[in-house]
């Protein structure tokens, strides 16, 4: 089976975990020991630094290692710190061999709204290109179930907007939270759900019964969570076969083939 | 280079290992306020889940109970019936009804299946340190019982601040520090390592990465007990955590049944 991650991160973090990799071989290595193939992959600077220097520093750093894949974390395109305009971004996208994006509202402090992102996301949308929110960013500040709650709160609002924009829930609360995305998922076709953190008993059992197997991603939100878990959870699932496939990778690989910046 | 696990191997190819009958120390029973349970959470699910991740034996305490113990004592009750050998159950201690609790300790004598007593004091905002968990910390404490008791860093009814206070008065009695004091792992660890009768137990925990072997390194696998919430988590997630931290198989053997099996007298 093919093992794909959409979440992986490596760097030197401000609060570093107990274990994580500093490098993208030390990524690899860490990948070899799970039986992990692939990686949708941001870095620390991306996150704790700032998106200016940690996008540049993904693509550099990456480079040479193809089972690495480097995403980028967006800003307002108003301030044209990530390019001139939703044009010139999307170009240097291009150049960088980029096909999905990440937004952090929260960390980097604006409104992830049509007002705000508009444009942008519209251009997402007749490019499928994929966008990555982790729940915890809707509000500054906030934690614990409270910055959940605003989470999906905020992408429902957001699908509200663009029903059809490319949108991957990423690092949910591990307390399932069906009762919060499965609305989600019934009404927009291109909802996905990074799994990473999903570790609900039978969840995916129940979850693909019900909706099949197409809307999960493989994620193992590392270095926060060690990989294994992530693995055995969708590998010893109680799914068919092709099910797995394509949670494991299939999904995260056709949505980056059908990307184009 | 690949995990060399004998027992990760095997988890891989066929989803749990030969002659490493899982024991979790920590899981609950029925249906819950704040989440979704396929199955209700209920025993078949259970006991599914259990049968396809190699875990043999599971010590829970009814959501109910944690409520109103003496009907999710009941429940519970008739759980362990049906699933003798696989299912065993906690005696939850709600301290805000103090009145009740001398009766409710007599009752545990008469109870099949139930093997120590379970407090979850940041949900009932009482402190492991009061009066009121006494008599059952004292009854398990002449009794050489485990206590699990849920812990969350720093929290002011049981973060492991606390800890060294109740391992001091009931030494005898066995504490499961359950979740680890999840996020205070420093004093966490400095409890588990300075009193014999702390046990780190690893619901959530497993998933905060490194931990698993931090605790190896410095307290010892042979205090450190799995668990995963059962029905919260799936156990192949919680088992993977721990079969893919950086430790040996003997490390993995004390967590994921050896420890227990001593605790609970299963050896």
């Amino acid at each position: 089976m093919r093992f794909f991650d959409c979440n992986a991160c490596y760097g030197i973090f401000d609060v570093p975990p107990a274990q994580y990799a500093a490098t993208p071989e030390e990524l690899l290595a860490e990948m070899d020991w799970c039986g992990v193939d692939e990686a949708l992959v941001t870095c620390a600077a991306q996150r704790a630094d700032s998106p200016l220097v940690g996008n540049e520093l993904v693509v550099a750093e990456t480079k040479g290692h193809p089972r690495l894949h480097p995403a980028w974390v967006i800003l307002p395109p108003q301030t044209g710190e990530l390019g001139e305009s939703v044009d010139a971004f999307l170009a240097a996208m291009r150049r960088a061999g980029v096909k999905a994006l990440w937004a952090f509202p929260a960390r980097n402090k604006y409104l992830l709204s049509a007002t705000t992102f508009g444009p942008l996301f519209e251009a997402l949308i007749e490019r499928s290109i994929p966008l990555f929110l982790p729940l915890t960013e809707a509000v500054p500040g906030l934690s614990g179930h409270a910055a959940y709650h605003f989470g999906w709160q905020l992408i429902d609002t957001l699908l509200a907007q663009f029903p059809r924009l490319t949108l991957v829930a990423a690092e949910q609360h591990v307390w399932g939270e069906d009762r919060y995305f499965r609305p989600l998922v019934e009404r927009y076709r291109n909802f996905y759900l990074d799994i990473s953190t999903y570790e609900q008993g039978r969840g995916l059992e129940d979850f693909c019964r019900k909706y099949g197997p197409e809307r999960l991603l493989f994620g193992t939100h590392y270095p926060e969570v060690p990989m294994g878990g992530p693995v055995l959870n969708v590998l010893n699932a109680d799914i068919p076969e092709a099910d797995k496939e394509l949670i494991a990778g299939g999904n995260l690989a056709r949505l980056l083939e059908e990307a184009k910046p | 280079m690949r995990n060399p696990s004998r027992l990760w191997q095997e988890y891989v190819e066929k989803g749990k290992a030969e002659g490493c009958p899982v024991v979790n120390s920590h899981a609950h029973y029925g249906p819950y306020q704040g989440i979704y349970f396929p199955g209700r959470g209920e025993a078949e699910s259970m006991i599914k889940m259990m049968d396809r991740a190699g875990v043999v034996r599971a010590v829970c305490a009814a959501h109910a109970a944690l409520v109103d113990p003496e009907r999710g004592h009941a429940v519970m009750a008739e759980a362990i019936a049906r699933y003798p050998g696989r299912l065993f159950g906690y005696w939850a201690v709600n301290p805000n009804f103090p009145q009740k609790i001398e009766a409710q300790l007599r009752a545990f004598e008469q109870a099949e299946g139930f093997l120590g007593f379970k407090f979850l004091s940041d949900y009932h905002r009482y402190p492991i340190t009061g009066p009121n968990y006494a008599p059952a910390l004292q009854y398990a404490n002449e009794r050489g019982l485990p206590v699990l008791m849920h812990t969350w860093g720093g929290s002011p009814y049981d973060g492991p601040a606390l800890w060294a206070e109740v391992a001091e008065k009931y030494p005898r009695a066995k504490l499961l520090m359950g979740h680890s004091g999840y996020g205070q792992w420093d004093l966490a660890l400095e409890m588990a390592r300075k009193y014999d009768n702390i046990y780190l137990e690893l619901t959530a925990a497993y998933h905060a990465n490194g931990i698993i072997e931090r605790m190896v390194r410095e307290v010892g696998s042979h205090k450190v007990l799995y668990g995963e919430d059962l029905p919260w988590f799936d156990p192949q997630y919680a088992i993977g955590c721990v079969l893919c931290a950086h430790i040996s198989d003997e490390d993995r053997h004390n967590i994921l049944h050896r420890n227990a099996e001593r605790i609970f007298g299963w050896t």
